[in-house]
């Protein structure tokens, strides 16, 4: 006898933006990652409730994944976002941020959905153009010649993230790290094309941030400290290596599922030590001194290459293959039932022991210039040191961009407020042409001119999180803050410098509060003064492709009319 | 169905939780430290705890702040062994002052900046009243008698504390420090035996002035006890051991840690703890005959780090599944797989001439008995760092098959004599054997023994701690003045700074308004949780209560400046030597109280790690717990469901 069970409808919700419980929690998302953003922004603890393992965090990359909703719009964002982050890895809470507010304002201008839509993909039209021209007042160059502005961009990455808790001298020594071993991975003196290397990250749980450091070369961990003399005592020339990706724990694990008949009699363990001592004694032949394998060696054939006085190292792990055949140009052998081919072998140039801590490890040296650098990072707990690891390789992350596009752009929020008054002036200044381009009347633009820059302001505002005010210049509308607390008859005074250094007050400027009505400008260029340079730069590229990413998510969940849910 | 839930916290849960997790710890602060019963309640079973690690271990910490304490606590006694108490101490005294501060409305940015100044301070006061270990507790040249030493701990003091305030050089700070501690640092001990030999040693390289003055250890180690006075001496006397044993020549005393094992023993009396050269095990009756037929003699050890079985294979190695054997005709053994392997070890044993045999993993009853039989002593469970200072010291070369046995792995010169029988009348047979190297022995035994088998743990964790400050003395070849005396020092100077900060405010106020206008305010809070500290660890004492503890920090700290450091090095060392069992009241005025250290880095590690939690939490404004949606009944008006 067959049951039948009541299927029950799927549920369809017309205009789900206008739907109260869905605004509620992209309002709440919002709050969520707006909390998050900048140099103060609050951290969020995230665990499963059950005595599981607690992750602290600010960073959009570790937090969003970590967010599931059965809400399709939370997801629709969160992936895009996601998908920003990982291929530019910046720039992640600047993206959702602008998103999230640009679906907002567009909800509150009451904007038909597609007018909305096309004046948001104008403007960004705009922005782009604006930002890649040559007279863009908020970009930067950056001179290879210094690491001056390289560090600078490596340090406002670094420092955005306060799980990491350092101090501004520690701030400083990390972004000098990440530069140099960025440096590192650029190869000088290959000619044709030239491909990056790569930056290993190794962190050490308990000492202090300054005890961090960059190798050019690679280094392994070393638990077995009786090689540790051996080391000592090889001459330092070229050394043969041989990198082994097959598993060389004499098990039979590679057969697969089934079942063997065997022979009563015959030892199989038995028969592969026999081959693999076979392998150990090519390998003494050829006179390798550095034996490493990705997996587990069988200890008779350790136990072996150590008395020829080869150095055994095993358990590496996947993802040091690629840097290993990268820095001594060995080809990793897969099998064991085969001679080793002499091209196969690779070459290191000189080997030493380091200590970190409790904490061995051998130092590879490569036989040549070869791109590869070990960056050993220290904090005193895991959870700033876990921050700290995904701060630093987003920081090499965006210095490698910065080969494509050498700029970048303003940090603070200038860039933000700078853009907003720029396309406030230029979207007036253009009105006539515009309208008809567009399909709207000259109010809808506007409404939605004025949505898109409080868009643009509102992520410069939310740098700001204990109730200080936001202000904007009227001459370079640079962005500016001013702490609730401080009571001063004049709004000159105390406000010191702009969000990005560049701009100092002055009894001649004129300030507005943002996300109010303030007079229209253009933004004038910045006159060079020498003296200042940039205190926060933000990647260029990254940011041009989150505010890429921003609007064309918010257009897309501004472009929804039906949200369909089957609800079995 | 999938989601996450967001807590926002608008009233700083986290800092009240941090409170008052800090809270339950007070009582296992300082010298005189309680003990404390937790009892789980669904199965009666309870665990008596002692220190702040043991209480965090025992208890079940699900909330996300308790996590991360537990996980900073964690890794701090992973590395330093000691100093957990006041890493949560003022994890949480911090936090108090942190949430104080938020209530009268300063910035979180604001407190953050000013803590770490404060931090930066209160390192900064530690590197300069650090004294250097160079020649400390050393007989110095000129005589001192018995008499001076009462004046002599008050005065020499002042100029210490003077040049602080002063100078910033460094350099003279440290001299003057130095001088002062080699004056009164010196004072008239009951020596023990051993306290006598390592003196003795001592001696000698004072009197070659060429050779840098070593701290002598056993002086040195009183004022590190903090109240564990028989932790300390054993670990004095395992130093004494491994300098003797030492490879070389050695004139003064070494310590190294790494070489240290400890054996608990139930059921012998507090007296019986002692310390050997080598490791201790237990070993059965039979076993022990073997031990005994060595006597005197040197043996040849072989060193396994897996399993002593045929079976067995080393890790990573995985098994084949679905093997059938296929037989071509019917055989007929005679002896099993086993049986055969045994056949084999043993030959091989007996032929490289193995009488004993340390294996890391276990080993059957019945290898142990063959191995007997042909007077082969089996020894397992060997800890790895046992098995790699008898590599070190004999040559053996420690190998994970027997069968990879050869010549040259197996070891010489090593002694086994059965050190005590502790079998009793209705339990195990259970007789303990000392197995130690003829020379090259660095390895020490300290055997803790208490009729309370509850105890032990609390006893071992105290040894370490004692261990852990003398080997980190030797590594950071400074100390800091200690029994409150540096955080006394700190307080002074942040509350100097915060009343410099109010008098320069009002100098110019009207360019002040960059500067941040709650610096005072901030760092007198952060120093009120450091008389905070001072004052708990008083009233562990005993003798003080909260109040009274209190005003006499207060008091201290207004009395002039100058002499703080030795008036109150006086006041709460009379509570730290009580502990020894001395009476306060003949004491104070007759014999002259010793000098009492902390170590510097576990010091500024345990402040920097208060701070950063504090920092973490203080930042934090919301949990997302992933995975779940609560059930409806428990939803909350602070959660949020995406």
């Amino acid at each position: 006898m067959s049951r039948l069970a009541k299927k029950s409808p799927s549920l369809c919700t017309d205009l789900p933006l206008d739907n109260a419980d869905i605004c509620n929690k992209l309002n709440f998302l919002r709050q969520l990652l707006k909390s998050c953003f900048g140099p103060t922004g609050r951290l969020k603890q995230v665990h499963n409730n059950i005595e599981g393992h607690v992750v602290t965090t600010s960073t959009s990359s570790v937090l969003l994944p970590a967010i599931s909703s059965s809400q399709p719009f939370i997801n629709l964002i969160k992936t895009s976002i996601l998908n920003h982050v990982s291929r530019f890895s910046d720039c992640g809470l600047f993206a959702a941020i602008l998103c999230l507010s640009l679906i907002e304002q567009a909800q509150q201008s009451g904007l038909r959905g597609n007018v909305a839509i096309r004046v948001n993909k104008h403007l960004l039209g705009l922005c782009t153009t604006y930002l890649q021209g040559e007279d863009c007042g908020c970009k930067v160059k950056l001179d290879f010649c210094s690491s001056q502005n390289l560090i600078t961009l490596a340090r406002s990455v670094i420092s955005s993230k306060p799980t990491c808790v350092l101090t501004e001298p520690e701030t400083l020594y990390i972004s000098k790290l990440a530069v140099r071993a960025f440096l590192l991975t650029v190869p000088c003196n290959s000619p044709g094309i030239v491909s990056l290397g790569k930056v290993v990250t190794m962190s050490v749980e308990g000492h202090g941030v300054l005890n961090s450091a960059v190798f050019p070369g690679l280094l392994l961990d070393m638990p077995d400290v009786f090689t540790i003399d051996k080391v000592k005592n090889l001459p330092s020339d070229a050394l043969r290596m041989v990198l082994f990706s097959a598993s060389l724990a004499g098990d039979l694990s590679e057969l697969g599922v089934g079942i063997i008949e065997v022979p009563s009699g015959v030892d199989t363990d038995s028969q592969i030590l026999d081959q693999l001592l076979e392998l150990g004694k090519q390998v003494v032949k050829d006179e390798v001194k550095l034996f490493v394998c990705q997996k587990v060696i069988h200890p008779v054939l350790q136990q072996y290459l150590r008395s020829h006085g080869i150095i055994v190292i095993e358990r590496v792990g996947i993802t040091l293959m690629e840097p290993l055949t990268q820095l001594t140009g060995a080809q990793p052998v897969a099998t064991l039932h085969t001679t080793i081919p002499a091209k196969a072998y690779g070459v290191v140039r000189d080997l030493n022991i380091r200590t970190f801590g409790s904490k061995k490890m051998l130092h590879l040296h490569p036989p040549g210039e070869s791109a590869i650098c070990t960056m050993i990072l220290c904090h005193r707990n895991e959870t700033m040191l876990s921050e700290l690891k995904v701060v630093c390789q987003k920081t090499e992350h965006v210095l490698r961009l910065t080969l494509r596009e050498p700029s970048a752009l303003l940090g603070g929020g200038c860039t933000e407020t700078h853009l907003a008054a720029y396309i406030r002036h230029k979207s007036m200044t253009e009105i006539t042409e515009t309208v008809p381009a567009l399909g709207c009347s000259q109010t809808e633009y506007l409404l939605g001119v004025e949505g898109f820059c409080r868009s643009l302001e509102a992520v410069a505002t939310v740098l700001e999180h204990d109730g200080g005010n936001s202000l904007m210049d009227l001459t370079h509308a640079h962005h500016w803050t001013h702490p609730a607390d401080v009571m001063t008859e004049h709004m000159g005074d105390g406000l010191g410098s702009c969000g990005c250094g560049l701009v100092e007050s002055n009894p001649n400027q004129k300030w507005t509060y943002l996300n109010t009505k303030g007079p229209q400008f253009s933004p004038a260029p910045l006159s060079r003064n020498a003296t200042l340079q940039p205190r926060v730069l933000d990647s260029f590229t990254a940011k041009l492709n989150a505010m890429q990413v921003a609007v064309e998510t918010a257009n897309l969940a501004l472009d929804v009319r039906y949200l369909i849910q089957d609800m079995n | 169905m999938l989601g996450s839930t967001i807590i926002n916290h608008r009233q700083h849960v986290g800092l009240q939780k941090l409170k008052a997790l800090a809270g339950i710890t007070h009582s296992s602060l300082g010298p005189n430290k309680k003990y404390k019963f937790i009892q789980d309640e669904a199965s009666g079973e309870s665990a008596l705890v002692c220190s702040c690690f043991r209480i965090l271990e025992n208890l079940e910490l699900s909330c996300a702040v308790g996590q991360l304490v537990y996980e900073t606590i964690q890794a701090h006694q992973k590395i330093y062994h000691t100093g957990s108490g006041c890493l949560l101490f003022l994890a949480g005294a911090w936090s108090r002052a942190a949430l104080e501060c938020l209530q009268r409305g300063i910035p979180v940015t604001h407190i953050i900046s000013t803590l770490s100044e404060g931090m930066d301070l209160c390192v900064d006061v530690c590197r300069k009243c650090s004294v250097s270990t160079e020649g400390l507790g050393v007989e110095p040249s000129e005589s001192f008698t018995a008499n001076s030493h009462g004046s002599g701990l008050q005065l020499p003091k002042k100029p210490s504390v003077e040049a602080l305030q002063t100078s910033h050089n460094l350099q003279g700070l440290s001299k003057v420090g130095f001088k002062t501690l080699n004056g009164s640092g010196q004072r008239q001990i009951k020596l023990s035996r051993h306290f006598y030999e390592a003196r003795s040693e001592m001696v000698s390289t004072v009197t070659q002035p060429d050779q840098p003055k070593l701290p002598d250890i056993a002086q040195i180690a009183k004022g590190l006890s903090h109240g564990c006075v028989e932790a300390m001496k054993l670990v004095v006397e395992a130093s004494r051991v491994q300098s003797k044993n030492s490879q070389q020549d050695l004139s003064y005393s070494t310590f190294d840690v790494s070489k240290v094992v400890t054996c608990k023993l139930p059921g012998l009396p507090e007296e019986h703890a002692c310390v050997l050269p080598g490791c201790i095990v237990l070993v059965s009756e039979e076993q022990a005959s073997v031990a005994h037929h060595f006597k005197e003699q040197p043996l040849r050890v072989a060193l396994i780090n897996g399993d002593l079985s045929d079976t067995y294979r080393h890790l990573g190695f995985k098994k084949l599944t679905g093997v059938q054997c296929v037989r071509d005709q019917f055989e007929f053994k005679s002896s099993s797989k086993d049986e055969e392997w045994m056949d084999k070890i043993v030959a091989l044993l007996l032929n490289l001439e193995v009488n004993l045999i340390l294996v890391g993993g276990l080993v059957s009853e019945k290898v142990i008995q063959r191995c007997y039989r042909h007077h082969i002593l089996v020894v397992e469970k060997v800890k790895a760092s046992v098995l790699r200072a008898f590599a070190n010291a004999t040559g053996a070369v420690p190998v994970t098959y027997a069968t990879q046995l050869s010549r040259h792995c197996v070891g010489a010169g090593v002694k086994a004599a059965i050190w005590r029988d502790l079998s009793s009348y209705d339990g195990k047979p259970l007789i303990t054997v000392n197995i130690s190297t003829v020379e090259n022995s660095e390895l020490v035994t300290v055997i803790l023994t208490s009729c309370i088998h509850g105890k032990l743990q609390a006893m071992e964790d105290q040894f370490w701690a004692c261990a852990y400050r003398l080997h980190h003395m030797l590594e950071d070849k400074v100390l800091l003045p200690g029994a409150g005396v540096t955080e006394m020092l700190c307080i002074h100077h942040l509350q100097r700074e915060a009343e410099h900060h109010v008098k320069h405010h009002r100098e110019r106020n009207r360019d002040s308004a960059a500067a941040n206008p709650y610096r005072a305010t901030v760092l007198n809070l952060m120093a009120d949780g450091l008389t905070d500290y001072i004052s708990t660890v008083m009233v562990n004492t005993g003798r003080f209560s909260k109040v009274k503890a209190r005003t006499a920090v207060s008091q201290q700290l207004k009395a002039n400046n100058k002499s703080i450091e030795a008036k109150f090095s006086q006041l709460s060392m009379e509570s730290e030597l009580e502990d020894g069992g001395v009476s306060s009241n003949t004491r104070s005025c007759k014999v002259p109280a010793g000098k009492i250290y902390d170590n510097l880095s576990v010091k500024q590690e345990a402040w920097r790690k208060a701070l950063d939690l504090v920092f973490l939490v203080l930042q934090t404004d919301a949990e997302v717990i992933t995975g779940i949606y609560p059930t409806s009944d428990d939803t909350q008006e602070h959660l949020m469901l995406l």
